[in-house]
């Protein structure tokens, strides 16, 4: 049994693990906690940390005791410099807290690449965490709108840089941009996305410690992990009805079943594809016809087959990549923001001259 | 003269010794010495003891006993000097002893008569011996008394004479009547009231009361006996005479005749036959006062019997001793009154409510308050199993079981709150 350390940083990373904890229970209600039991098959724990109470308090399907509040005000309002500053002086206390979990042999780090707490704290903790434990870190990265604003292009273009820097095994990439084709009202899409990413994430941890037809383990996911550009990102399908399973892996490597945009064919280094279903649905051929065709465009694949009776397939595809447009597009835009941003504050440095007209008047006073 | 003195002393010093040595005896003794000329005797109560001969050269005289006058002694006995004679005296004893004889005109002897043990009521010499003496009798007073009326109205006056008559063998002296008063009657007259002292001879009749009498009270009453003590001719007395005790009844004048009741009826209704374990039911007592006098004390006691609870009622229900009550100090004529009051059908079965009522009330006749009581008892109540009852039925792990579940879930709901509570 694997020991895995999942941990939330930010608004963002706390309700992705809260939509974890909640489908690891199987139901689909908000009850599920009060009559099911979490079906992880390895030992799973996770934490979010936050500086917003509010935030903390909003999740459902987390327990207390994993819910650990740094107190700075409210938040630190998207200022990364202000979140690093909140981490370094309460590093004490998040690392005590992982320390006391016990033995680990693989974490994951969710988080915004846009927000204050998750953008600042994540590399800083992914730092602590490789200087104190040798298990590998993968930091899951949600990326923002691109219509959010500067301030979260900004943020996210020094975050994704600062990640790399900590010294991160691999960074998996989700896109809210790419994933709003989902459409429906914000709160929707944010639960849908979050929802998404957590039975992706679910789907990867129950395939890294299963008694497999084709085994993939931990060992061929650190291998994935550490070919390319140091990103990945991760396909999935899940049929709903008696569909083939060549269909399903096709549906799972494309735009729809992708958490970031890329052309897998084009742009993947290694990839890790994992089948779940009903054996009668598995048909070998088409498998390992679809798998031939992926690995004769990026290299290298790992297939794992699970067998669930009675159940449709299921795909999940995990892909490095060797670069990634999207992200070049992502930094263009970012770079533009960071200007932006700039000249705004220049801007409003010359007009602190409108003190100087004010200044006229200090002395006087109005006679009628 | 000399021998006779020594022969007094003699018999003194042998007084005085009998008298010491008897002296803690209970048994009475008289002694009498006298001298007795011949033909004349001595009496002891009815008994003489005539002289009859007195010999002085042979120093003996001859002495007769006779009883009640008859002419034939008893007891015929000649003795000398120094000697003597005893014979029985109703319950003791005579002894004579001749202490001497002497001569005269009439020859005589000096005796000592001893008795024993005999209540003498009449001693003496009697000239003449027992021809001449004078014997006590038993007088009898008979008296009688006789009413003029013996069945009267109150306020009727009655004539009451007494009568007394010596129906005995010897004077009756010393009579004294009397005559009690009489409970019920008030004296209204007296005409005559000889109560003595008097003598009656033998035969001799004598009124010796009349008086009048007024009944105050109806009923039927015995007058008290009117009495006499007596002594006969002898001052001996005798036991008290009464008279008879007639019986007068009185009857109250017309008017008063008229009883009244205080007639209570008592009725007790209850609103369902038929009811589920469980259900209540509500009865009223009913009661209402049909005579023509007021009931007081009126006491209603509503039996509940065990498979029904008393719940509430009426105001006027107290529970007294587990049981409910109801008390009034009075109940007017034609008064009518309802208490209802509610039972709790616990237990299945059949089940009657009973009401029971006491009171009193004055009938305007006899004095003391008549008493009254009656009661009344419902229909059969039949409680049947209630809508519910088959539940209750169920053995208890029916019950318990799901309950232990609710708690179960609800202790492991609120772990489950707790753990993931912020």
């Amino acid at each position: 049994m694997l020991n895995i350390l999942m941990v939330g940083n930010g608004q963002c990373g706390n309700r992705i693990l809260d939509a974890i904890n909640k489908q690891a229970f199987g139901g689909k209600t908000k009850f599920a906690k009060f009559y099911s039991k979490q079906k992880f098959k390895s030992r799973v724990e996770t934490i979010v940390i936050n500086t917003a109470i509010n935030d903390l308090k909003e999740l459902k399907h987390t327990k207390g005791k994993d819910r650990i509040h740094i107190p700075h005000l409210h938040g630190v309002g998207a200022n990364r410099n202000i979140g690093k500053s909140v981490f370094t002086e309460n590093k004490d206390l998040i690392m005590r807290q992982i320390e006391d979990r016990g033995r680990f042999d693989v974490a994951f780090v969710v988080t915004s690449a846009s927000g204050g707490t998750g953008s600042s704290f994540t590399p800083m903790l992914i730092r602590e965490l490789k200087e104190r434990y040798d298990f590998p870190i993968y930091a899951i990265v949600v990326l923002p709108f691109r219509e959010e604003g500067t301030l979260y292009l900004q943020n996210a273009a020094f975050c994704l840089r600062d990640m790399r820097d900590s010294g991160a095994d691999g960074i998996i990439l989700a896109d809210n941009q790419f994933l709003k084709q989902l459409g429906g009202d914000i709160e929707s899409a944010y639960n849908g996305i979050n929802d998404m990413i957590a039975e992706r994430i679910l789907f990867l941890l129950d395939a890294l410690d299963s008694d497999m037809m084709m085994v993939t383990d931990l060992g061929d996911f650190k291998t994935v992990m550490d070919g390319g550009a140091g990103l990945a990102t991760i396909g999935f399908y899940k049929a709903d009805k008696d569909v083939p399973v060549k269909t399903a892996i096709q549906k799972a490597l494309s735009p729809s079943g992708l958490l970031f945009s890329t052309n897998v064919y084009d742009e993947a280094s290694r990839a890790m594809i994992i089948i779940k279903g009903d054996k009668s649905y598995l048909s070998i051929d088409d498998i390992s016809n679809e798998v031939e065709k992926l690995a004769s465009a990026v290299g290298h694949v790992f297939k794992g087959i699970i067998v669930r009776n009675g159940e449709y397939p299921q795909v999940l595809a995990v892909l490095t990549l060797e670069f990634a447009s999207e992200l070049e597009k992502l930094y263009s835009v970012a770079v533009d923001a960071i200007q932006h941003e700039r000249e705004k504050k220049e801007r409003v440095d010359s007009k602190k001259e409108i003190n100087k007209a004010f200044s006229q008047l200090d002395g006087l006073e109005p006679h009628y | 003269m000399v021998k006779l003195s020594r022969t007094f002393l003699l018999v003194l010093c042998s007084i005085v010794l009998l008298t010491m040595l008897s002296g803690s005896a209970s048994a009475s003794v008289e002694y009498f010495e006298e001298e007795i000329k011949i033909g004349d005797g001595y009496q002891i109560n009815n008994y003489v003891i005539d002289v009859t001969d007195v010999f002085i050269t042979d120093k003996l005289a001859i002495f007769k006993v006779y009883e009640n006058g008859d002419n034939e002694p008893i007891h015929d006995e000649m003795i000398g000097i120094n000697e003597s004679f005893n014979f029985d005296l109703e319950n003791g004893e005579i002894e004579l002893k001749l202490l001497s004889v002497g001569s005269g005109v009439l020859d005589r002897a000096s005796v000592l008569i001893t008795v024993r043990n005999v209540d003498t009521y009449l001693t003496g010499i009697v000239n003449g011996g027992h021809e001449y003496a004078t014997y006590s009798g038993t007088p009898v007073i008979e008296l009688t008394k006789t009413v003029d009326e013996d069945n009267i109205m109150v306020d009727d006056i009655i004539t009451v004479t007494v009568t007394a008559k010596n129906t005995g063998d010897d004077k009756a002296t010393n009579v004294i009547f009397s005559d009690p008063k009489q409970e019920h009657f008030i004296l209204d007259k007296s005409i005559l009231e000889q109560t003595g002292p008097m003598s009656m001879d033998v035969g001799a009749s004598q009124t010796v009361f009349v008086y009048m009498l007024k009944a105050t009270e109806a009923g039927s009453f015995i007058l008290k006996s009117s009495t006499a003590t007596f002594s006969n001719s002898a001052n001996q007395a005798f036991p008290q005479a009464s008279s008879n005790t007639p019986t007068i009844t009185v009857t109250a004048p017309e008017s008063l005749e008229v009883q009244k009741y205080a007639v209570l009826e008592l009725s007790t209704d209850v609103d369902s036959m038929i009811v589920a374990r469980n259900d209540k039911i509500t009865a009223t007592i009913n009661i209402k006062n049909t005579g023509d006098a007021p009931a007081s004390a009126v006491w209603i006691n509503i039996i509940i019997p065990q498979g029904l609870e008393y719940v509430d009622g009426d105001s006027a229900i107290e529970i007294i001793g587990g049981v409910p009550k109801i008390y009034m100090e009075s109940f007017g004529v034609q008064g009518e009154k309802e208490y209802p009051y509610t039972v709790k059908a616990s237990e299945l079965g059949t089940y009657t409510l009973t009401t029971k009522l006491a009171y009193e009330y004055d009938d305007g006749v006899n004095a003391e308050a008549q008493k009254d009581s009656t009661e009344s008892v419902t229909e059969n109540i039949y409680v049947q199993k209630g809508k519910y009852d088959e539940l209750l039925e169920q053995p208890i792990y029916v019950y318990a079981l799901p309950i232990i579940a609710i708690i179960a879930i609800g202790a492991w709901i609120f772990h489950r709150h707790k753990q993931y509570k912020f």
